[in-house]
């Protein structure tokens, strides 16, 4: 038994040893360091499922049939999983859009309709219309007995007579899961370009300032050191609240379209990009005076070459945790500045214009206010989480063996 | 030393001139001047009163003169007035700043009582069950947006338990009979706006109190003073938390200017009447004058702030040397 024990620990401590000894590359040693952080593979997963809900959400919306826009005035602030019958106006135009699509098939489905006396309408082309305000069982009931070949069509009709919201309705009837699964397109979407584009603007600003030093370090630096210094909301609603259309240059890349969302990225970016770019030139500081550049020098690389072969791939990995940082951060400005009404204007759902128009109803439907605050402290806490993990696992002082 | 501090002085004089020069070009930007407002609001007004008006006001000259005229208006205090309150704006900024003091200095208090003795028993403790507890608030607070928050403590503590008023400065109409209850009628009102802005600071102060004691409690003078057989209070406290203080007081400093930015949110959360709000509803209003003076007063005072800050650190740690 006991010698059985040990034969079986002396293998495990050889498997041990071999698996030490063997070389590792600097990614499985950074990997393997990140798995010990629980807590941020767990925020790795968070943000792994918010991305797919969030590019999936076409298909949901053809899985539900519901959709983040169609509005329900009769039927505001439905508590959570709640059943509604859809307005006459939705039955009609999605009756409106069948008949014009099969203006034969529908004169059969008419006559046969009336024949077999399941509506009376009083013209006959008011047939349809009169199906449309049945209930929806009944309407499925109805197209069972009639043969056309359109049954598969009229029954997703009948279907959208009544729609289930799980997380029930807002302040226009409109379904809150569709809109909060657009509103993560939007405000991930957001957090994300701003991450990435601030961490392209502060790592070539504090490339050009660390390799050239002199004038155009100390330049660039109290630019800096400036933006930094400022507090930092009070400057984004004084710009936010502009009219950048009247600026020439920027009125052109600004179409009407996305307008709010683009111009929330540029003015996000422009004031964050501050910290990678101090990040990135201390680094490239202290790669200047190492002998591994001399030498590329000594080879006759260019500046392009030394900066963008030799010192990038020195600054990613402490530039990765700090965009990783930067999502977490955005994602709450973005909040933040359309909580404010000064940032993505609706009709387009973002967690924070969501959370501006449940402000004033927190007496009729306090779960409106709640939700979407939910999802930006579940996604930013990921982030940070995330970010945390990889400063751990690339951080060679925090290094265990 | 003197150098390092003129250098600062110069720095953030620069800055408040740069930056008051480029608010005052965003301003222009704003849809809708002072003329077209009133035109729409007059829609009768004829061409040549709207010239008439321009040149009036200055409209009609090019940015940097009338960024002169104003700022040499400022210099001689004349702020100007409100074009949505018709008072002078003088008379709004006096309050408003009153309040977001206040507001600021009381968060900033409440989240340092909290998030101090948290770090320094996560310190001592570390990867046990409280430092993994504390550890995940502290990122909870980091991460939550503030406005939510307020949002969730109004439905809790005003509209479902109400305990606490929602938003306001005081309870209006009430006349005080001595100053104790003015101030807890006014502490009443300031609870959860304070709580809301200090989440954020409570979070970000407890992981830098444990990371900064942690590093002061690994040096070599602890283990000579544990040696020593001194008690266990005097050493945490004598010789690592001092030691953990100085880079405290630089979290502390920066941390001015979040908490201001913090603020303006909360306060327009809350209808908390400070500098912030103040900003926020002249800007949505278009009463330019108010927005202008609110936002570089505000802003420069953050920026002195925090030049004292820099200033008082090199006299609390005298290894500090300035190049």
């Amino acid at each position: 038994m006991n010698t059985a024990q040990n034969t079986t620990q002396k293998a495990q401590q050889k498997a041990q040893i071999a698996k030490m000894e063997k070389a590792q590359t600097i990614t499985q040693i950074v990997y393997s360091q990140f798995k010990e952080h629980k807590a941020a593979v767990i925020g790795a997963y968070v943000i792994l499922i918010f991305v797919v809900v969030a590019l999936s959400a076409p298909l949901i919306e053809k899985f539900t049939g519901l959709d983040a826009e169609s509005q329900n005035v009769f039927n505001r602030y439905r508590p959570p999983m709640t059943r509604v019958k859809a307005g006459t106006d939705v039955r009609e135009t999605s009756i409106q859009r069948f008949i014009d699509a099969n203006p034969e098939e529908v004169l059969i489905i008419q006559n046969q309709l009336i024949s077999q006396q399941l509506v009376k309408p009083i013209r006959p082309e008011d047939a349809l219309y009169d199906w449309a305000q049945l209930d929806r069982t009944k309407a499925m009931d109805a197209i069972d007995l009639i043969d056309t070949s359109k049954k598969s069509e009229l029954r997703a009709i009948a279907n959208r007579f009544e729609s289930f919201h799980i997380l029930g309705t807002d302040e226009l009837g409109r379904d809150v899961m569709m809109r909060l699964i657009y509103g993560t397109r939007v405000s991930m979407g957001v957090g994300i370009l701003v991450a990435l584009a601030s961490a392209l603007i502060g790592l070539l600003v504090g490339a050009v300032a660390g390799f050239y030093g002199g004038f155009i370090d100390t330049l660039l630096m109290r630019v800096t050191d400036a933006l930094l210094s400022l507090p930092l909301m009070p400057v984004l609603i004084v710009v936010a609240a502009d009219d950048l259309q009247k600026i020439p240059f920027i009125s052109r890349i600004l179409t009407s379209g996305n307008e709010s969302i683009l111009k929330l990225v540029l003015i996000l970016c422009l004031f964050s990009w501050m910290s990678v770019a101090r990040l990135v030139r201390g680094s490239i500081l202290s790669l200047r005076e190492r002998e591994f550049i001399l030498a590329s020098k000594t080879l006759g690389a260019t500046d392009y070459t030394l900066i963008t072969r030799h010192m990038f791939p020195n600054v990613i990995a402490p530039m990765l945790v700090s965009v990783t940082l930067g999502v977490g951060e955005s994602i709450l400005f973005e909040a933040a500045l359309s909580f404010l009404g000064l940032g993505i204007q609706p009709p387009t759902p973002s967690w924070g214009n969501m959370l501006f128009n449940a402000q004033e109803l927190i007496y009729q439907a306090p779960f409106l206010a709640i939700l979407p605050g939910l999802l930006i402290l579940f996604v930013t806490i990921s982030f940070n989480y995330l970010g945390d993990g990889l400063q751990d696992a690339i951080d060679p002082k925090a290094m265990r063996r | 030393m003197l150098t390092f501090i003129l250098r600062r002085i110069v720095q953030t004089l620069v800055v408040i001139v740069i930056l008051s020069y480029v608010c005052f070009g965003l301003m222009t930007l704003m849809p809708g001047d002072p003329v077209e407002l009133m035109i729409s609001a007059n829609p009768r007004i004829s061409a040549e009163d709207v010239t008439r008006l321009r040149e009036f006001y200055g409209l009609d000259q090019p940015l940097i003169k009338r960024y002169y005229t104003w700022i040499s208006d400022i210099s001689k205090g004349e702020l100007g007035y409100s074009r949505t309150y018709r008072i002078p704006v003088t008379e709004m900024m006096g309050p408003a700043l009153t309040a977001t003091f206040i507001l600021s200095i009381t968060s900033l208090l409440f989240s340092l009582i909290i998030a101090i003795p948290l770090g320094i028993v996560c310190a001592l403790k570390p990867n046990s069950k409280v430092d993994y507890i504390a550890n995940l608030f502290s990122f909870a607070g980091i991460s939550v947006p503030s406005f939510w928050l307020g949002i969730v403590l109004i439905i809790i503590f005003a509209v479902n338990l109400r305990w606490l008023p929602a938003g306001g400065y005081q309870t209006t109409g009430l006349a005080y009979e001595n100053i104790f209850q003015e101030l807890m009628d006014k502490a009443k009102y300031l609870i959860l706006p304070m709580v809301s802005l200090s989440v954020q600071s409570i979070g970000r102060f407890s992981r830098f109190t444990r990371s900064a004691m942690l590093e002061a409690m690994r040096n070599d003078y602890i283990r000579t003073a544990r040696a020593k057989g001194l008690s266990n209070r005097v050493v945490i406290f004598q010789h690592g938390f001092r030691n953990a203080l100085i880079p405290l007081i630089t979290i502390i400093a920066i941390s001015f200017s979040s908490i201001f930015s913090g603020a303006l949110i909360t306060e327009t959360l809350f209808a908390y009447p400070g500098v912030g709000r103040l900003i926020y509803s002249s800007i949505i209003g278009n009463d330019f004058n108010v927005a202008m003076v609110a936002f570089v007063v505000s802003v420069s005072a953050v920026l002195i702030m925090s030049l004292v800050s820099d200033i008082l650190y090199g006299v609390v740690d005298p290894r500090i040397s300035y190049k």
